[in-house]
């Protein structure tokens, strides 16, 4: 029995070996091979010579990666480590969320990648001059999900300072957010946390573990190695400890030297950290001492995993794009306004917005991912409830150098002025309206208590109307996330306003402008059309007419009876 | 409505296909490298001389640049702060240029009791250009209640990134194998926090004082080109000084650089 179970756990070992073996796979000897598919699919934004200077890379932000340096994003490994194979296959089958690097799976053979990977591992001679392979992030010892852990994470967040660049909530609007740039100088933003679906190397809980312990390498997000941690090298106890010691007004003689003890116990810890990064052996004893201290580092930094993990939807929210109305809920008596709890109930529609780059200025950069709404009516007025997230609260302090106009958040809701008739029927052009006028509400941050109606047949033919004043308005900027609420009676006098009525799909779509991105007139993110509707209350009529119907059935059908059966007597 | 997305994307596609002159930006920037001995042989160096001189700015100075405090300001702008790129004192002394020997291949040890420290204080690093030898570790002081990161733009070592919470008083990094000079060192944290270090493979370097004054000591006797370099006027690394120093004796140079 016993030698069949150790044959059962051999041979199950010896499987998982494999599977280990098969997952971090090396990359061939470079070949010419690799260098006609990286000519061929690579270099219009990588460059020829890996410098990431390629045709494309102008207009592209987040900049395509220069190869030269061997500085990695996205890594498995530790801080200052070159990466593994597997991790630069990985991302060129994968891609890179969130920014213009594609996911190669379909588009190159698995051999094809792998080739690329041998080539691009040429432009920088670290990965032949290497000795040792590069040392892995140890992913044992995940500590799973629970609401405990985000509890402890939560306290790391801000004990380390993720909070400067990703703020309070994690929308990537800390207070240093604004002056980042990456190892080449150029501007780089803070990931927005919940949004994970953008996150460059994947939002699950292993990535973002690993991008927490090994740094991203190139941007300003710094490696929490061991000695990042507040007292490294001391147990969650003598931390606690030590805590309350320095913590005292005055310590006593004894005290004194209690907490002496833990310096002394963290700055050896310290310098076996630094001995093991400068290539210096660590004796059986040290190494246990060393891999002790971890043991703590790493638990801490699974519980600041399974909270940033906690900051995103599990999904990310479904986007309007084929099930595209924006359905208002009747409501009898008066509507929510900003603040209350009713708008909890809705289920908001996720409308993502692109660079407008058809003409100039264009925004090929956005910053502004997508803007969430919701919509109540009741018999005289519609409420609409927008949210989006903007990293930076910017009000028009400063101008734009080209257009002279003041830089500022805004957002955009544009309607027709007169509903197509049918599905058919042709709305006016999508961007600020064309031959076909359309009827906007324009909202600025730098008036954050209006929205202007403009009607417009064009960007450069937009007119604010005269009448003004039909529309209520109130709007918030927490935590990187803006709230705008909007009112309007569903009939107007102005003959220039869009009618509503309910049942009647209308088109609606969005414009919004992040000031400190630089967007300005058309450099800005946008939709195309939406459709809107008041969802009509479903008629009381339905509980009278079916069973009138089928009595009335019934009836006819009894009389017919009795009229046969009178016959036939 | 898809056509004009799909319009849209074939419109990006061609805009990024067509710009083709696209230059890379850090060509601009380029900083001009301290330049170090193939080898160095460290021993003991009797009656060696001494090469001492003033370091001065040509024409007047431009008023230093006040810098904006964006963050944090409690801490940060007790003080004001400026730009330090460019330290000019009275009798146009330049202050944080490196003056080294770029030819010697012996001579004296590093001095072993010399603090390597850089301190964040007031969200300002102090000082402004440190000298670092190979393989010995710098120490990051954080005297400030803030969170800061420290770092290291090294593009021959490693880079260096690494958080220093405000509750870490002193942080050591660890050494370094190969000689790399001038290197940026930020804090992204605070953006405008801005020094620069070298590390360098022998102890003949100095950084000019507020008084533009530099000193290299225990030079063994011979003639040594003479470098310079300053974060605002550049190096003479194209063209250095030559300097013969006598046993015993001292020799002067002195240097008026402008702005680059």
């Amino acid at each position: 029995m016993r030698t069949r179970n150790v044959t059962l756990l051999m041979l199950v070992l010896g499987l998982l070996y494999t599977v280990m073996l098969a997952h971090a796979q090396n990359a061939p000897e470079a070949s010419e091979k690799g260098k006609e598919v990286y000519e061929q699919s690579c270099a219009h934004c990588h460059g020829t010579e890996g410098r990431g200077d390629g045709s494309a890379a102008e207009n592209l932000l987040p900049k395509p990666r220069d190869f030269t340096r061997g500085l990695y994003k996205i890594r498995s490994t530790e801080s200052g480590q070159l990466p593994m194979d597997q991790d630069l296959f990985d991302i060129i089958t994968i891609g890179m969320p969130g920014s213009s690097m594609p996911g190669w799976e379909t588009s190159l053979s698995t051999d094809d990648r792998w080739e690329v990977v041998a080539y691009i591992k040429t432009f920088y001679d670290g990965f032949k001059e290497s000795e040792t392979p590069p040392r892995q992030i140890n992913l044992e010892g995940k500590i799973s999900y629970s609401e405990q852990s985000v509890e402890t994470g939560k306290g790391l967040y801000v004990e380390l300072g993720c909070v400067e660049c990703h703020g309070n909530v994690g929308r990537g609007d800390g207070t240093s957010a604004p002056t980042l740039t990456d190892e080449w100088g150029f501007q780089t933003w803070p990931a927005n946390l919940t949004q994970s679906w953008t996150f460059r190397g994947g939002g699950d809980t292993e990535a973002i573990f690993k991008r927490f312990i090994g740094g991203i390498a190139g941007s300003p997000m710094p490696a929490f190695e061991g000695d990042s941690f507040l007292h490294f090298g001391l147990t969650v106890a003598e931390s606690k400890r030590l805590s309350e010691l320095e913590n005292k007004d005055e310590m006593t003689e004894a005290e004194e030297a209690e907490s002496e003890k833990f310096y002394e116990k963290m700055d050896a810890a310290v310098d076996l950290a630094l001995n093991r990064v400068e290539g210096i052996e660590l004796t059986a004893t040290e190494q246990q001492t060393y891999d002790d201290a971890m043991k703590v580092v790493y638990e801490k930094s699974w519980h600041l995993a399974n909270y940033v993990k906690s900051l995103a939807p599990e999904k990310r929210p479904e986007s309007a794009i084929g099930n595209n109305v924006l359905r208002s809920q009747y409501l009898q008596g008066g509507l929510p306004s900003m603040d209350d709890a009713a708008w909890e109930t809705l289920q908001s529609k996720h409308f993502p917005l692109v660079g407008q780059i058809v003409i100039e200025p264009r925004q090929f950069n956005p910053t502004i991912d997508s803007v969430n709404v919701k919509s109540f009516y009741n018999d005289t007025e519609v409420a609409f409830l927008f949210t989006w997230d903007d990293r930076t609260h910017t009000t028009g302090d400063e101008t734009d150098e080209t257009t002279g106009q003041p830089l500022e958040d805004a957002l955009a809701i544009q309607f027709p002025v007169k509903v197509p008739q049918g599905p058919t029927a042709p709305k006016p052009y999508f961007l600020w309206g064309g031959r076909l006028p359309v009827y906007l509400w324009h909202w600025k941050a730098s008036a954050p208590e209006q929205v202007t109606e403009v009607t417009a047949k064009g960007v450069s033919n937009a007119e604010v109307q005269e009448a003004q004043g039909e529309l209520q308005t109130q709007s918030v900027y927490t935590d990187g996330q803006y709230k705008l609420w909007v009112k309007r009676a569903l009939k107007t006098e102005d003959k220039k306003d869009l009618q509503l009525e309910p049942g009647v799909f209308v088109p609606i779509a969005f414009s919004a402008w992040d000031g400190a991105n630089g967007d300005v007139d058309t450099k800005r993110v946008m939709s195309s059309w939406y459709t809107f509707v008041l969802e009509p209350v479903p008629s009381s009529r339905r509980f009278v007419y079916p069973p009138l119907i089928a009595i009335l059935s019934l009836g006819l059908l009894f009389g017919l009876r009795a009229v046969v059966q009178r016959r036939n007597a | 409505m898809k056509t004009y997305l799909l319009a849209g994307l074939a419109l990006l596609l061609t805009c990024c296909y067509v710009s083709g002159t696209f230059a890379a930006d850090s060509d601009a920037g380029e900083v001009e490298m301290l330049v170090f001995p193939d080898s160095y042989t460290a021993g003991s160096v009797s009656g060696g001389g001494t090469i001492s001189g003033i370091v001065t700015f040509e024409g007047s100075a431009p008023e230093m640049k006040k810098l904006e405090i964006t963050k944090d300001q409690a801490i940060c702008d007790a003080t004001e702060k400026y730009d330090e790129s460019l330290v000019v004192g009275e009798g146009n002394a330049l202050k944080n240029t490196i003056v080294y020997l770029i030819d010697v291949s012996k001579g004296k040890d590093f001095d072993k009791a010399t603090k390597l420290e850089i301190d964040q204080k007031g969200c300002k690093f102090t000082p402004h250009v440190q000298i670092v030898p190979v393989g010995a570790r710098l120490t990051m002081l954080n005297t400030d209640k803030v969170n800061h990161n420290v770092h290291i733009f090294s593009s021959i070592n490693k880079p260096v990134n690494k958080q220093q919470t405000k509750n870490r008083r002193k942080m050591p990094l660890a050494g370094v194998k190969k000689a790399e000079g001038p290197v940026a060192v930020k804090c992204d944290i605070h953006g405008w926090m801005s020094a620069w270090m070298a590390y360098v493979p022998h102890p003949y370097f100095a950084v000019t004082n507020e008084n533009g004054e530099f000193t290299l000591e225990d030079v063994p006797a011979g003639t040594y080109k003479l470098g310079y370099w300053h974060e605002a006027c550049g190096s003479n690394s194209g063209a250095p000084a030559s300097v013969t120093v006598e046993a015993g004796g001292t020799a002067t140079q002195n240097f008026t650089l402008k702005l680059k």
